[in-house]
């Protein structure tokens, strides 16, 4: 504990010079204006992102089920999957999600997130509303939660970045400039924005010496570097603050590449038997990479199915199958994520929050009574093959978020959606706003927290009006 | 700024004061304030001051005699606006009067002493420049060779302000700055020996001509910022829709050409298909807030384009920063609407439907039944009115900032700040004009005078506005394409192809320029995780000014991005090749020269030498340029 307290004294040392010289240069200060933070209940948080419009009626909202048969008319259908059990009596899942069915005893869930209707549904522009509160197109660049937390919080350990995104390739698919669009530190610059490690299992290579170069030649390459720095006729110009922060950036990143901290990065170096339990692909794999970066300390990992239009929870049809498929690569790496993060005394202090930008439903695109496009590609009145069975289209209306620890209750169910279609919210709505202003209170941060931006304040949530939803923590933070 | 605190401080003091039993003291705020704005302030406030009274502020109305404090019976301001003699009675003319009960709530509040909110004052304390343009007489010169317009005004200030007259760079380093600033690239070094070898007093004019004369290399360098400022060469949101044009080949073909400002403008708002890709903004999919429809982005772009005027606000509601309004905004908005645009404040609809209206009516106006066509017309028109001093000193203000690292007016987007040479400013803007709006006319001006020519100055931070004085032109950082154009060209990688924006448009390297320029740039082709990692931005959003500090998850990328090290990899077999029978001295000549405009000085040169080797491979001469570029003087432009 003193270690770490010292280190991060050091830490914030080292950091204050680039720091305080970015404030100088126009950046965006923290509004004078007094806001009360609350007590925060955790200190890092894990968003466990289902990208591209996860159905709650097939995984964490089971509703009637139909089994596929030719003929059946799809607008019968709720859920293409039946529920089941978890250990908490009244919560039932849908099959395919047996593992988190066991740790539900640990966990909230909420089935009533309410997202923004956009009217036309464009996945990235409700992943941008969701990461950033705001919706866009907005007039400055909205930074993401995770920025914001590495903003007001700072890094929990000075070795690992306070913002971390795991799982998401931001080039070569489509709708990747849009994901860029929000994957960013905004207006607080690119100090705050994410620390992306697109391939969990090649994360180490982000905090190596570039590839084909030995540590020696490393660590050989930058004393020299040092020499050449202190030897150069800088002369006055050594004490502006360019040089300086510049210096203290080169630096910080240095520290980075040879801490100790490097190899929570490594997932290779976790024991076979618990590697191999998180490993049902690149998002098992991000689980275990987030467990490891948390026990490291870092303050906001962001961990994806990653989203590429078309693909994983975006399905436009086939969707059971698919569906079949993305349970599988969830289920267990999240319960394995709970368990660890438990027996090493961390849960506590760890929010986990699973969402997605929107949930799906058979037959309704955005809400009851929308115009939006239709936008399934496989309409059918009645089923004919299999890849008619599933929700193939975008649903706002209500929507399933799922909570561990960070000082949420456990074993709790919050709001309701109706039993038949539309399967709309029923009971204790939460909008995007105020479940961030949730997760804000849990760590510490006032939703009221503003930065002036163009003299105008910005707030972490939509103008300061995020609620805190009180019912879901264990108790008064 | 100061009208903005005072309006903060006053709404903040509201809440108590509401709670008290009415009738107690006057409400200065509630009921005060509302009267006087309504029937006095235009003619009374603000800089306007009929009959000599003031009500800025609660001194300079008691110092006009209008008001006797505690007594409305023998207070002027009192008998006047309950007077029933329609000569005498304020308002005048047809002016509807006050009603009784405001004439009591008059009355009521000057009996009560006059209650003022501390710190309030009618007059908007944002710094308002007349609008025409103001031809500057620069004062005598100060010394024989101190008469260029720019240092006579400059020298006048430094007098002023009492900082010493900035000293002249020596000659490297004013050759580099040159390169970077007006092409973008650093000198080669036949360029720095030709100018170093050179005599003659004129030298620093005739490089300046010679490098604006490289037509293409200034497109290739200035395109980065336009694409910033027009939201052009942008990927993102929008395209999968076909909700965004490009512009990139009449952009280019601007620069090339160095277009008249005022016709670039013009045709950037009343535009061709060629140039429409500004004008129409960016169409999102879906429903957006009402203040992000594209006709209120074509109001916000033109107004922090062309005005460093932000509408951000006022497209939402009247602005509690400046002195835009809502109106402002869906004035100009509808210029470019196709249907009847109705005004929504704060995303509701008010009822109005807005009418096409410019800026500043007093320049003319737009005639709101033409067709779109003609309004748009007409807009350009007024944007670029010759009594438009706003438009140039806009203009001129971002060329002096991007050559000295710091604006006039400062930050260059908020034009309603106070020069800190409100002579140097107009005295520029009626240059430009004078000069038919030639930016690379403007730059010339500029980058001959010995202001820029002066040793740059180090600032422990950047100097707050009210405190600023010009004591020469500050370090700046290099943009993401300078930066990669400079390895590009240090290391000979640039890309065989350029993208396939700028088809058939590209001219011919001019044939007296340096080898070593001779390269496909870094604006040229499409943006890579480096460039993006450097700053190359999104440009969902205007951009005018970038970062100016390299971050810590920048600096990582370039200490182990594999970007940077294949490219320097790549680039040391082209330093070899170069060098091949060259010792370690001349490879680390070569290269400091290069790469820093200068030969390594001192404990440098044993410093590069060990870190190459007696026999350089490409491992240890990869390793010698990393550690070159990660230098802060690679970095910044002295």
């Amino acid at each position: 504990m003193t270690t770490r307290a010292l280190s991060r004294r050091e830490y914030l040392h080292a950091m204050s010079a680039a720091g305080l010289a970015t404030l100088a240069n126009g950046a965006p200060k923290l509004r004078a204006e007094p806001v009360q933070h609350p007590k925060a209940t955790a200190d890092t948080v894990i968003l466990l992102w289902m990208a591209g419009g996860m159905g709650a009626p097939d995984t964490f909202d089971p509703k009637r089920y139909t089994k596929f048969e030719v003929g059946v008319p799809v607008d019968k259908i709720l859920s293409t999957f039946p529920a089941i059990d978890t250990v908490v009596d009244n919560i039932k899942l849908t099959e395919g999600l047996e593992n988190v069915a066991k740790v539900m005893d640990r966990g909230t869930l909420i089935r009533s997130h309410v997202v923004a209707d956009l009217g036309n549904i464009l996945h990235s522009r409700h992943q941008y509303h969701w990461h950033t509160g705001y919706v866009p197109p907005q007039t400055v660049a909205c930074p993401h939660i995770g920025a914001w937390m590495a903003r007001v919080l700072g890094p929990r350990n000075p070795a690992i970045p306070p913002f971390i995104n795991i799982g998401q390739k931001l080039e070569g698919h489509g709708e990747s400039e849009e994901l860029k669009a929000f994957t960013t530190g905004g207006f607080f610059g690119t100090e705050y924005g994410p620390f992306n490690l697109p391939f969990p299992d090649d994360a180490v290579s982000a905090v190596r010496p570039p590839k084909g170069m030995t540590p020696q030649r490393f660590a050989a390459r930058h004393e020299k570097y040092k020499e050449l720095l202190k030897a150069s006729p800088l002369g006055e110009l050594a004490s502006d603050h360019h040089h300086e922060s510049m210096l203290k950036s080169v630096d910080n990143a240095h520290r980075l590449l040879t801490s100790k901290e490097r190899d929570a990065f490594d997932i290779t170096k976790e024991p076979k038997k618990n590697y191999d339990a998180y490993n049902t692909g690149r998002f098992g794999l991000g689980c275990l990479l987030a467990r490891r970066l948390t026990e490291a300390g870092a303050r906001f990992i962001e961990v994806t199915t990653e989203y590429v239009p078309f693909l994983h929870w975006d399905t436009h049809e086939n969707g059971h199958t698919t569906y079949a498929r993305m349970k599988k690569e969830i289920d267990r790496p999240i319960a394995q994520l709970v368990l660890d993060l438990e027996e090493r005394g961390l849960l506590d202090r760890t929010l986990v929050v699973l969402a997605s930008e929107f949930s799906r439903d058979m037959m309704i695109e955005g809400v009851p009574g929308s115009t939006a496009r239709d936008q399934s590609r496989a309409k059918a009145e009645k089923l004919g093959e299999l890849k008619h069975y599933g929700l193939h289209r975008h649903f706002t209306g209500s929507g399933s978020v799922l909570m561990f620890g960070g000082g949420t209750k456990k074993g709790f169910l919050y709001g309701e959606t109706a039993a038949e279609r539309p399967l709309v919210t029923t009971k204790n709505p939460v909008s995007i706003r105020d479940l961030h202003a949730t997760i804000f209170h849990a760590m510490g941060v006032s939703p009221k927290t503003a930065f002036d931006v163009e003299k105008r304040p910005f707030y972490a949530t939509e103008d300061g009006k995020g609620v805190p939803v009180a019912d879901l923590f264990a108790k008064k933070g | 700024m100061r009208y903005a605190l005072a309006l903060v401080g006053f709404g903040l003091a509201l809440s108590p004061t509401a709670a008290q039993p009415p009738g107690k003291s006057a409400d200065f705020a509630h009921d005060v304030v509302p009267i006087l704005k309504a029937k006095c302030a235009k003619c009374h406030t603000n800089g306007t001051y009929k009959g000599g009274l003031s009500l800025d502020t609660r001194d300079e109305l008691v110092k006009s005699k209008a008001v006797v404090s505690g007594k409305s019976a023998l207070s002027e301001l009192h008998k006047r606006v309950a007077s029933t003699d329609d000569e005498l009675r304020m308002p005048p003319g047809n002016a509807t009067p006050l009603t009784a009960k405001e004439v009591a709530v008059l009355a009521k509040w000057i009996d009560d002493g006059l209650p003022w909110e501390p710190g309030f004052t009618f007059k908007p304390a944002t710094y308002l420049a007349p609008l025409k343009p103001r031809k500057v007489v620069p004062p005598v010169a100060q010394a024989a060779d101190r008469e260029h317009p720019i240092d006579r005004i400059i020298d006048a200030h430094s007098a002023a302000n009492r900082v010493e007259r900035p000293r002249p760079a020596d000659d490297d380093a004013f050759v580099r700055r040159a390169h970077l600033d007006l092409i973008g690239l650093p000198p080669a070094p036949g360029e720095l020996d030709a100018f170093r070898a050179a005599n003659r007093e004129t030298k620093h004019a005739e490089l300046v001509r010679t490098l604006l004369a490289d037509n293409r290399a200034y497109a290739d360098h200035w395109l980065a910022f336009w694409n910033d400022a027009l939201r052009n060469e942008y990927r993102g949101t929008g395209y999968i829709d076909g909700g965004r044009k490009q512009i990139t080949a009449w952009l280019y073909k601007s620069l090339l050409e160095n277009k008249p400002y005022d016709t670039f403008a013009r045709e950037l708002i009343s535009p061709t298909p060629e140039s429409e890709g500004f004008a129409r903004g960016i169409k999102w999919r879906g429903e957006v807030n009402a203040s992000q429809i594209v006709e209120l982005q074509f109001a916000q772009n033109v107004g922090q384009v062309f005005f460093g005027a932000n509408l951000k606000c006022a497209s939402c509601h009247d602005s509690f920063i400046d002195s835009w309004k809502l109106d402002d905004a869906y004035g100009l908005a509808a210029v470019i609407a196709d249907k009847p645009l109705a005004v929504h404040r704060c995303d509701k609809p008010t009822g109005k439907t807005a009418s096409a209206k410019f800026l500043f009516p007093e320049l003319g106006a737009i005639d709101a039944t033409a067709p779109k066509a003609k309004r748009l017309e007409q807009l350009a028109a007024l944007v670029t009115h010759p009594d438009n001093g706003r438009f140039a000193r806009t203009l001129v203000n971002r060329v002096w900032h991007r050559l000295t690292g710091r604006g006039i007016v400062h930050p260059v987007d908020v034009m309603g700040n106070k020069p800190w040479s409100e002579d140097l400013l107009d005295y520029l803007a009626v240059y430009f004009v004078e000069n038919k709006y030639d930016i690379k006319k403007l730059i010339e001006h500029i980058a001959t005078s010995h202001a820029y020519k002066a040793r740059a100055v180090p600032l422990a931070r950047e100097a707050p506005a009210g405190e600023y004085a010009f004591r020469g032109p500050e370090l700046k950082r290099l943009s993401a394409e300078q930066f990669v154009d400079a390895i590009w060209m240090l290391t000979g990688t640039a890309p065989a192809k350029h993208s396939g924006a700028f088809q058939g448009a590209l001219p011919p390297f001019p044939a007296n320029g340096p080898k070593e320029r001779q390269f496909v740039r870094c604006t040229l082709v499409d943006c890579d995780p480096l460039m993006r990692s450097l700053g190359r931005p999104n440009r969902e959003q205007v951009v005018t000014t970038r970062p100016d500090q390299l971050s810590t998850l920048q600096a990582l990328d370039l200490a182990n991005g594999q970007i940077l090290q294949t490219t320097l990899e790549r680039g040391a077999a082209n330093v070899l090749k170069a060098n091949a029978s060259a010792s370690a001295d001349a490879l680390v000549d070569w290269v400091y020269l290069r790469a820093l405009s200068r030969k390594p000085v001192g404990a440098e040169r044993e410093a590069a030498k060990s870190l190459v080797g007696e026999k350089p491979t490409a491992e240890s001469v990869a390793d010698l340029l990393w550690a070159v570029v990660m230098l802060p003087e690679f970095q910044l432009v002295r």
